[in-house]
């Protein structure tokens, strides 16, 4: 009797960790629903014209940039180029790396200092931008007017609204929400199935989440909690070289904040962080994790953004496990014939 | 005697003021929803092992804790009657709902 107690106890309690381990999980599995705004909900329609709009160079003044110059799909949704800084039409340089589009259906803030909230807000930017597209919309709009094929596509999607800024931007975006996680390794470890990925990586995972501090802020699924922070890339005063979300709004909490970008397939998307300077993930640890980049004197730096002691083989360790992020390629086939 | 009155008006108002705790843990405002009295205080806890930073734009009642660390305390007081909401500057998910009276 008192074995059958103790055997049934036991069973309790093996029940009760391995549902808390998947209970621990699930904030990491990729959510099964797209968030959609009610005044633009996802249709085929609309996610078809988006893609070409998306791919097509005339869209930009050389008839040479498109989205997908600084966002390809076969780079992890930055630069078709690896390079720091984004290259938009006659090879003009901008100030900022190009982020990635991927999961961006999930984020609030939208750009490194969050200044748009929604990709339709964000969409006619690059468009309109002299380092990105160099678009007037006054010009781009009856240019697009004069193409039949996209008449017929915007009447699809937008019955009865013509195609505007509104209907532009809002089929961009419905596009953009498309380009979502694909199921990495890692993915699998955490529904459960223990070999997907390496012991390593397994041990870079608990380091991640535990002593090298990273889940403070590349928390949940997308690997990012959406926060904003100065991890000390630059070294003292900034002097209006990089002064981040502080450019919105002067508040002393935004003084070279940028945004917390998701690790979901960033192995493909190098360089890193908003300046582009940092070639290799090892070296991203390495500043995220031994308290930035300049350990003294920089402004405004994160509290979370200490030396975590890590070794050269822990490191290794995170970044295997970074690599477990990524998943196969979206299932896209890119857009070779535009509208006439 | 109308000194005496205004003293008392005071000490009564202090009296029935209430000092509401939010704590921030787990990323969010608990609770994220109040309802309280002008001159009340709201008195942000940090429970969470990283920076919060609690403020609102809102005209009547703008404050800005500036950086909080981890297992301290910062108090407001509710200046004028309206609702607003009040954010982590931080981490913009964060979102509190104040209903002032
Ligand atoms: C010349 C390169 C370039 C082109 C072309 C370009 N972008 Fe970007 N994109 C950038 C850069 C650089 C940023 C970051 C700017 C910043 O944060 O200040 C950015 C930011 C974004 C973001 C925000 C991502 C995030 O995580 O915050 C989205 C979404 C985006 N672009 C979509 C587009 C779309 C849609 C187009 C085409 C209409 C486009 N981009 C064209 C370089 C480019
Ligand atoms: C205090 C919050 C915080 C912590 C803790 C943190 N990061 Fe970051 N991380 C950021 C921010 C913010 C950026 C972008 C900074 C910029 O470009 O100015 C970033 C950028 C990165 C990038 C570059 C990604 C890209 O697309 O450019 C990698 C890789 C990265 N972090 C990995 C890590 C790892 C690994 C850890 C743990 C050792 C970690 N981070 C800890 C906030 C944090
Ligand atoms: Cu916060």
């Amino acid at each position: 009797m008192i074995r059958t107690l103790a055997l049934s106890a036991l069973v309790a309690t093996l029940a009760i960790t391995s549902v808390s381990a998947t209970e621990d999980m699930s904030k990491w599995l990729r959510p099964s629903e797209i968030p959609q705004p009610k005044n633009n909900k996802l249709t085929p329609e609309r996610i078809e014209l988006g893609k070409l709009l998306y791919f097509d160079t005339r869209l930009s003044s050389s008839g040479e940039v498109s989205c997908a110059t600084c966002h390809h799909p076969k780079r992890g949704w930055t630069d078709e180029k690896p390079t720091a800084k984004a290259v938009g039409v006659d090879g003009r340089v901008g100030p900022r790396n190009s982020p990635v589009v991927l999961n961006t259906a999930y984020q609030n803030r939208q750009f490194w200092d969050g200044r748009a909230r929604t990709l339709e807000q964000q969409a006619l930017g690059p468009i309109e931008a002299d380092v990105e597209m160099n678009m007037p919309l006054d010009v781009l709009l009856p240019k697009l007017r004069k193409i039949k094929g996209y008449v017929e596509l915007f009447e699809k999607a937008y019955p009865g609204e013509g195609i505007t800024e509104k209907t532009l931007a809002k089929a961009i975006a419905s596009f953009e929400r498309t380009v979502v996680s694909t199921e990495s390794p890692f993915d699998k470890y955490a529904k459960g199935d223990k070999y997907a990925i390496s012991d390593k990586a397994k041990e870079g995972f608990e380091l991640f989440a535990g002593k090298a501090g990273c889940i403070n802020c590349h928390d949940g699924f997308n690997f990012t909690d959406g926060s904003f922070h100065n991890i000390g890339l630059h070294d003292g005063e900034l002097q209006g070289k990089e002064l981040g979300r502080y450019l919105v709004k002067m508040r002393a909490a935004w003084y070279g904040v940028m945004k917390t970008p998701t690790l979901r397939d960033v192995a493909k998307s190098f360089p890193y962080f908003h300046d582009g300077s940092v070639k290799t993930l090892e070296e991203a640890t390495a500043i995220c994790a031994g308290g930035g980049r300049f350990e003294h004197n920089v402004k405004n730096k994160s509290l979370s953004i200490v030396d975590r002691h890590l070794t050269k083989e822990e490191i290794d360790k995170v970044v295997a496990f970074m690599h477990t992020l990524t998943g196969p390629d979206m299932d896209l086939t890119i857009p070779t014939k535009f509208p006439q | 005697m109308k000194k005496i009155l205004l003293v008392a008006v005071l000490a009564v108002s202090t009296l029935f003021s209430a000092d509401h705790v939010i704590d921030q843990k787990g990323k969010t405002f608990i609770p994220h929803e109040i309802t309280v009295a002008v001159g009340d205080t709201l008195t942000f806890k940090n429970s969470d092992p990283f920076a919060h930073n609690a403020y609102t734009d809102d005209e009547a009642n703008e404050f800005d804790i500036g950086m909080q660390s981890p297992g301290t305390n910062a108090s407001v007081t509710i200046k004028a009657a309206g609702t607003f909401s009040v954010e982590c500057a931080i981490h913009p998910n964060m979102l509190l709902e104040v209903t002032a009276k």
